[in-house]
């Protein structure tokens, strides 16, 4: 568990003196800062346009600060030459990829929290609100931090064997997707004219694909009228199915990477 | 040298893989198809670039729809009214609990598309209502739009009032309703000819003002609770009045304000001045102020139109694109004197008025329901003190007296072509006699009784 734990700190280390993720994370910030200017603008809907600009801001970020973060780790320890000493080491490859993915995790998980307490900081000083709200505020960025760990461990799977450039694209398609589908899979489902093939081949890429639509949970949050029907359980739902999903990559990349020549 | 993958390894794959396909198709996909589904089954394609589209449907659609209100805010300020149409409708469709959207939405459809003389386009109405269903459907723990649909109907509509009274009563259910919207009920239900339901609906208000009250000794939960006491007397005083128990109970009305009916003694005239261009003359021989008298001139086969009415909940889809070759113009022809002298111009609004068919029918109709109090004194809730000798129409509202009669109009008469391009189309009812023939003396001047009694 040591040397997991050792990769990892340096990793969040590393992560942390980046400068083009520092940009990131600034510019977030900054969007955060300036997003209840925007609230005013919208007659009667003040606390609806914040929300959802607040949290789309935190979401885009964090999406953006994942795959850059992770895309360039595994090829960056290679092309450095650092990755040699490491395993020189009594080190294992799935220990090395999992202390990576768990230093890069908590990297982010520190840029979130940041644009957290900005995002409740500006949300408290506009609207005064009590703490149940702000409370209820915080569980969708709980949620984006579960997906951006999913995405984060597509990117580091992909990272075993593909080039970062192709990465990027790969795992931001894949993001892309993974947002796209349920609501996609939806509309099929729904539609009485969609031929029977179609909804079982949609079926199988909806079960297969990581749904990162499952993590979008903003809505009731951003409209309080709405009732969620046991929010709870659907959080502890899609939660364990991220760690499933994320624990299924990690041992994908770690067989290629265990195979893979450095 | 290649290793070989571990079967623990790939039996670690399987099972997460298992796992989360378990999870996503047993359990997941459900709850997030009820809850947090963007559209409920709807993709928004129509309008959406490719690029909105993608940020829309990647989960950033409520900051898309909120861009897109504020947007629309800038163009409600410049009034670019038609601009925001398509806004709304994206952004009630991203974003199906933006409830402000959905109530300005309507009220904008239903109410700002006006023609130069400020009349509205009626033929949104349904798109309006349809809205309106459409968010009441999606948002049914708030009794906001539920009130605001029971509101087209009353206060726009202004008519078919049994329809507000369904829409109020929903909107009352709901906890959060405000309790000086519940006593619009009340005159909801008496413009709906139910009388009792109104005064019961009083009591219970009451009732409730004064618990609260009891709770709380605020200057306005007293004022709440006065104003409603207020309203039960005046409508008490009311039905006493105008005989409303002595009818129920089959009582002749001898010395009640509703007796004997009195006769308005409709007539109009109406010329084509211009093309497009219509002056409408005529009697009304109530002499207190208040009376408006509706004029509708419509395709003869105007779609879902009913005589005196129309059933404006045809619908379930917004069309934000009316019908462009059909025509209808709504009127008031305000009362003054006992009479009224009225020019439509609709010359300036051709695509709002179109005249494309080749029969046209013009609409007059009465209704007490919708009579300002003072008039209703006289002519009770449901036209028990109004006749007319010509045009009384008990067939129209079953159960009903109203006033109601019809003209016809061609295509050619309106736009002044053919023969009328140098004849002057003039249009009235047999009773009509010209300014200056009445005889005003012999005229019987209406006189409306007050609740101070004289």
């Amino acid at each position: 568990m040591r040397p997991i734990l050792s990769i990892a700190s340096t990793t969040v280390g590393e992560a942390i003196r980046r400068r083009v993720l520092l940009i990131i994370l600034l510019i977030g910030v900054l969007f955060l800062a300036v997003a209840p200017g925007l609230g005013v603008l919208s007659a009667r809907s003040e606390t609806t346009v914040l929300r959802g600009m607040m949290l789309g801001i935190i979401q885009l970020t964090s999406a953006v600060i994942a795959i850059v973060l992770t895309v360039y780790m595994l090829p960056n320890e290679i092309e450095r030459r650092t990755i040699y000493t490491i395993l020189s080491k009594p080190v294992q490859r799935w220990q090395f990829l999992v202390g990576k993915y768990l230093g890069a995790v908590s990297a982010l998980a520190i840029m979130m929290c940041l644009m957290s307490v900005v995002m409740v900081l500006m949300y408290w000083y506009q609207q005064h609100a009590p703490i149940s709200e702000i409370a209820n505020l915080l569980k969708a960025p709980m949620m984006y931090f579960v997906q951006m760990s999913l995405l984060a461990a597509v990117a580091v799977m992909f990272s075993t064997f593909v080039s970062p450039l192709v990465n990027f694209f790969l795992s931001g398609g894949l993001y892309l997707v993974g947002s796209l589908f349920n609501p996609f899979f939806e509309t099929l489902s729904s539609n009485n004219n969609t031929p029977a093939f179609t909804k079982t081949v949609a079926k199988f890429i909806n079960l297969v694909l990581p749904n990162f639509a499952n993590y979008n949970v903003q809505n009731p949050i951003i409209n309080p009228q709405q009732t969620i029907g046991n929010e709870t359980q659907y959080f502890i739902n899609v939660t364990v199915y991220g760690v499933l999903y994320i624990l299924g990559l990690l041992v994908v990349g770690i067989l290629i990477f265990d195979r893979r020549e450095v | 040298m290649q290793r070989k993958p571990s079967s623990l390894a790939l039996g670690l794959v399987a099972a997460a893989f298992v796992g989360q396909a378990a999870l996503q198709g047993g359990t997941i996909f459900g709850t997030w198809e009820k809850n947090y589904s963007p559209g409920k089954g709807q993709l928004v394609s129509g309008g959406l670039s490719p690029d909105q589209m993608l940020f829309a449907l990647s989960g950033f659609r409520e900051m898309v729809a909120g861009i897109l209100w504020v947007r629309a805010d800038a163009f409600f300020d410049s009034g670019n009214y038609d601009a925001i149409l398509p806004i709304i409708r994206l952004v009630t469709l991203l974003d199906p609990n933006e409830i402000d959207v959905y109530a300005t939405g309507m009220w904008h459809i239903g109410y700002n598309f006006t023609d130069e003389e400020q009349r509205s386009d009626r033929r949104y109405i349904p798109s309006a209502l349809a809205l309106g269903k459409e968010g009441a459907a999606k948002n049914p723990n708030t009794y906001e739009l539920f009130f605001e649909t029971g509101w087209m109907w009353y206060h726009k509509i202004d008519d078919d009032y049994e329809n507000a009274v369904s829409w109020f009563e929903k909107a009352k259910l709901r906890d959060d309703m405000l309790p000086a919207r519940k006593d619009l009920l009340s005159m909801a239900y008496q413009r709906a000819g139910r009388v009792d339901d109104g005064l019961q609906n009083y009591y219970g208000l009451y009732d409730d003002a004064s618990a609260v009250y009891k709770k709380d000794k605020a200057f306005g939960n007293h004022q709440h609770m006065d104003t409603i006491e207020n309203n039960i007397d005046t409508m008490l005083v009311r039905m006493v009045q105008r005989g409303y128990e002595a009818e129920k109970q089959g009582r002749p009305l001898d010395g009640y304000d509703a007796n004997p009916p009195f006769d308005v003694g409709f007539s109009v005239k109406a010329t084509v001045l211009e093309p497009r261009v219509i002056r409408f003359e005529g009697t009304w021989n109530v002499l207190p102020v208040g009376t408006r008298i509706r004029v509708v001139l419509k395709d003869q086969d105007f779609k879902n139109a009913e005589p005196a009415g129309m059933k404006w909940d045809f619908s379930d889809n917004v069309n934000l694109d009316p019908p462009k070759n059909e025509t209808f113009m709504q009127d008031q022809l305000y009362v003054k004197n006992r009479r009224f002298n009225r020019k439509v111009d609709m010359s300036k609004d051709p695509t709002m008025y179109p005249f494309t068919g080749q029969d046209y029918v013009m609409e007059f109709f009465y209704n007490p329901r919708s009579a300002p109090p003072h008039i209703q004194d006289k002519f009770s809730w449901n036209g028990e003190g109004m006749t007319d000798k010509n045009f009384l129409n008990t067939n129209v509202r079953p159960g009903q007296r109203v006033m109601y009669t019809t003209l016809k109009l061609t295509r050619d008469m309106i736009l002044r072509r053919g023969e009328w391009q140098d004849r002057v189309p003039v249009i009235k009812t047999t009773n009509y006699q010209e300014t200056g023939t009445t005889k005003q003396d012999e005229d019987v001047i209406l006189n409306v009784p007050s609740l101070r009694g004289n």
